[in-house]
């Protein structure tokens, strides 16, 4: 991969608060047009790596360039390349969603005619066109995040920041936030994406970075994380008979590569459940046992991040 | 330029802020308004007055044998032929017109009655022997003073001023008497010419007496104000602007840790946009707001209460003056605070407390034996220069003085302004 493909490099950063060491040597890579998102549960860092890398936190140690201009040396070449959106909704509520647009538009240089035009685009891509001229004091709480991603669009950046952007959203919403962001890839920004949802970062990325604790403890594609637990599915069932009484027979299943029970819970590991789980039902027929309960879990970033830190990515 | 993007937007926001305007506008107005309705209630045709005291005067004097004075100087004295018709003419005189309607009665016993049947509240009997009384040396001049006893507020200030001028006559008498002593009691000549030049200079200041009872006049009064409510009502309408500025100098300013709150300030540092743009902006707009906000109480002070300001080659660098010091101070309290949750500090606390300070010396230009002290108090706060520039203007003072008074404002400003700046400048860097 060559430097001109890449986006954000980042090395090493470290960055304290008093005590406490919020990052603490974090690096990765960020390829041009792509979708990289920051995954990882409260507190792990993630704000504060973006602000580092928006030129808001001058970070301890550690460096990154950001389209190749030094978040230390060039931070206006930085910012003038660069969306942020903030976690927190950062918009002046007493002025109108067109008002605050413009208003955005000029601190990112848009002039006349040409910020006139733009912040109608950007209207129409955040799905608010029909409310331009109303309070955002008097928006919803999903309004109010397309809002707030919406001035980050609006000097048509190539790297765009997006910090948490669908917390406490409705799911209307969220929706459009997710389409947006894939839309935007799909114009040939590069978006660097955070998020503890793994859901988010499994449906958008094309790389992922898992963090915790000021730490990147993995990185990679969806179904190279994924391959640190393994391929297997997880099945749990719950039957009208013993236990005992079905394991021999599912262990002989094909496709089976593990059974076990506990709690009177039989739980299965497959490679695919697709195939398997009509075996299972057979089988449990012949034996005149109903199966009550069926819950499959597919190898997810919740099961790394488990896997990883034991524990859960949601607290 | 993007500065005044954010000046303007910061300008639009106060704008559109009611409590903002209320803070700005409204309550400045309307406190001088109270006051203005308070004391325009007692006013008759435009002009200031107490309630018109009603006095019935018996002037029973018969002269002296020989003394005659005429006191030039006396309003009314030019056809004063006894000591009695003086008193008289100093109680028609123009100047006491605004507070007693003087009326004769032919006797004594008339002139009681009124008062008894309430048609007057004061009676005033000169006696028969008054002249002669005062021409004796050893004798005792007295006028008889008969009032109303539920009243005292008229009475008492005529009672005042027939005192001053009794110990005027006192004085007069005690001269006499030493002259009368020393040399031949027939040269009444002389004595004339005494008594008149002890007159002239001991009731000089009578034009004083009116004014003084009255209206609060300031040390050195406006050389053409012939409203005397607005005696009372400019220095508190320039006493609500200065404080009701410097409110909002420090309000407006206070936008920025409200913006650091509300992140949009970290946002505006995460746009390709210098810091000393950004902060440059949020001061512009501080100043920008407060000088609206000045000029149109200016105005609207003119417009609803007729406040003359002063000439306009004065009242311009005194408002800037106030603009300037007023916002310079917002930024500069501003930048001591840690966030906006010590707001109650700032308003209830530092602005109330130096504001009323300042205008301490307002509440005192009625007494002019605190009017040095509190003068020298106020001016240990940036508002008391705003208000004594204020002041110097409405009374007229010569130009120098009151371009002096705004050099001092700008002195301060800057002070305020660079300590201010170099804060906020640390704080973001
Ligand atoms: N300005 C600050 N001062 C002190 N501590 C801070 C500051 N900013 C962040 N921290 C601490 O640093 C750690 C990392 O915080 P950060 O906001 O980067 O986490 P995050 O991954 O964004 O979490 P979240 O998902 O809650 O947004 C947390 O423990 C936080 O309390
Ligand atoms: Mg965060």
């Amino acid at each position: 991969m060559s430097a001109n493909n890449i986006a954000i490099s980042v090395t090493d950063l470290h960055k304290s608060f008093g005590e406490l060491k919020a990052v603490q040597g974090v690096s990765f890579q960020v390829q041009r047009g792509e979708i990289f998102s920051l995954l990882g549960p409260n507190g792990a860092g993630k704000t504060t790596t973006i602000s580092i890398l928006s030129t808001l936190l001058r970070p301890d140690q550690g460096d990154a360039q950001v389209m190749g201009h030094s978040i230390r040396r060039d931070p206006m070449q930085v910012k003038s390349v660069l969306g942020v959106v903030p976690q927190e909704i950062a918009l002046y509520e007493d002025l109108t969603a067109r008002e605050n647009l413009d208003f955005w538009g000029k601190m990112y240089g848009l002039r006349g005619a040409a910020l006139r035009q733009r912040v109608q685009e950007v209207l129409e891509i955040i799905g608010l066109a029909d409310r331009a001229n109303g309070r955002v004091g008097k928006f919803s709480g999903g309004m109010k995040r397309r809002v707030n991603i919406g001035v980050a669009l609006l000097h048509k950046p190539q790297v765009i920041y997006m910090d948490e952007p669908t917390v406490g959203i409705d799911p209307q919403s969220r929706r459009n936030i997710l389409d947006s962001v894939v839309a935007l890839k799909n114009q040939g920004m590069t978006v660097l994406y955070t998020t503890h949802y793994m859901e988010e970062a499994q449906e958008l990325s094309d790389h992922i970075a898992i963090m915790d604790r000021g730490k990147l403890i993995a990185g990679g594609t969806n179904a190279e994380l994924v391959q640190l637990v393994g391929e297997q599915t997880r099945i749990d069932l719950t039957l009208t008979v013993e236990a005992s009484r079905v394991l021999p027979i599912w262990r002989a299943v094909e496709g089976v590569a593990h059974v076990s029970a506990e709690d009177g819970r039989v739980t299965v590991l497959v490679a695919d459940s697709n195939l398997v789980l009509p075996r299972l039902f057979e089988s449990a027929t012949r034996l005149a046992a109903r199966i009550t309960s069926v819950d499959i879990r597919e190898p997810n970033l919740e099961a790394v991040f488990l896997h990883l830190t034991g524990r859960a990515l949601r607290d | 330029m993007k500065i005044f993007d954010i000046a303007l937007r910061d300008l639009v926001r106060s704008f559109r802020s009611a409590s903002a305007l209320i803070f700005m506008f409204g309550v400045p107005l309307l406190v001088t308004g109270m006051f203005y309705f308070m004391f325009g209630n007692l006013a008759r045709d435009g002009g200031f007055n107490l309630p018109r005291t009603k006095v019935i005067v018996a002037n029973l004097d018969a002269g002296g044998p020989k003394f005659q004075t005429s006191t030039k100087g006396i309003p009314g004295s030019a056809n004063a032929r006894t000591l009695g018709e003086l008193v008289v003419s100093i109680l028609q005189s123009d100047d006491l017109a605004e507070l007693i309607t003087v009326t004769r009665a032919p006797t004594a016993e008339a002139a009681r009655a009124a008062v008894d049947s309430q048609t007057s509240q004061v009676a005033i009997i000169i006696p028969a022997d008054f002249s002669k009384k005062f021409a004796d040396p050893d004798a005792q001049a007295t006028i008889e003073f008969y009032q109303d006893p539920t009243l005292t507020l008229g009475p008492g200030i005529i009672r005042s001023i027939l005192n001053r001028f009794m110990d005027g006559m006192a004085g007069v008498k005690i001269v006499v008497k030493v002259f009368v002593d020393a040399a031949s009691p027939q040269d009444y000549i002389l004595v004339n010419q005494i008594v008149r030049r002890y007159l002239d200079t001991s009731l000089a200041e009578k034009e004083d007496v009116a004014s003084a009872l009255i209206i609060s006049r300031t040390p050195t009064a406006a050389p053409k104000e012939d409203n005397p409510l607005l005696r009372i009502v400019a220095p508190i309408m320039g006493g609500m602007m200065v404080f009701y500025a410097f409110f909002t100098g420090a309000s407006t300013a206070q936008s920025i840790l409200k913006e650091e709150e509300e992140r949009t300030l970290p946002r505006l540092f995460t746009t390709p946009t210098p810091q000393s743009t950004i902060l440059g902006g949020k001061f512009l707009a501080v100043f920008l707001t407060v000088l609206v906000q000045v000029i149109t109480l200016i105005i609207a002070a003119r417009l609803i209460f007729q406040i003359e300001w002063g000439a306009l080659d004065l009242v311009a660098p005194v408002a800037v003056g106030i603009v300037f010091i007023a916002s310079s101070f917002g930024i500069f309290v501003n930048s001591l605070m840690k966030d906006t949750k010590q707001s109650g500090v700032l308003f209830g606390g530092v602005l109330t407390i130096t504001g009323m300070l300042g205008m301490i010396s307002i509440f005192a230009l009625n007494s002019p034996g605190a009017a040095r002290l509190s003068e020298t108090v106020s001016l240990l706060v940036p508002q008391g220069w705003a208000i004594r520039g204020l002041l110097q203007m409405m009374n007229g003072n010569n130009a120098l003085d009151v371009l002096l008074t705004v050099l001092a404002m700008f002195v301060w400003s800057v002070a305020f302004f660079v300590i201010g700046v170099w804060r906020f400048n640390q704080r973001y860097a």
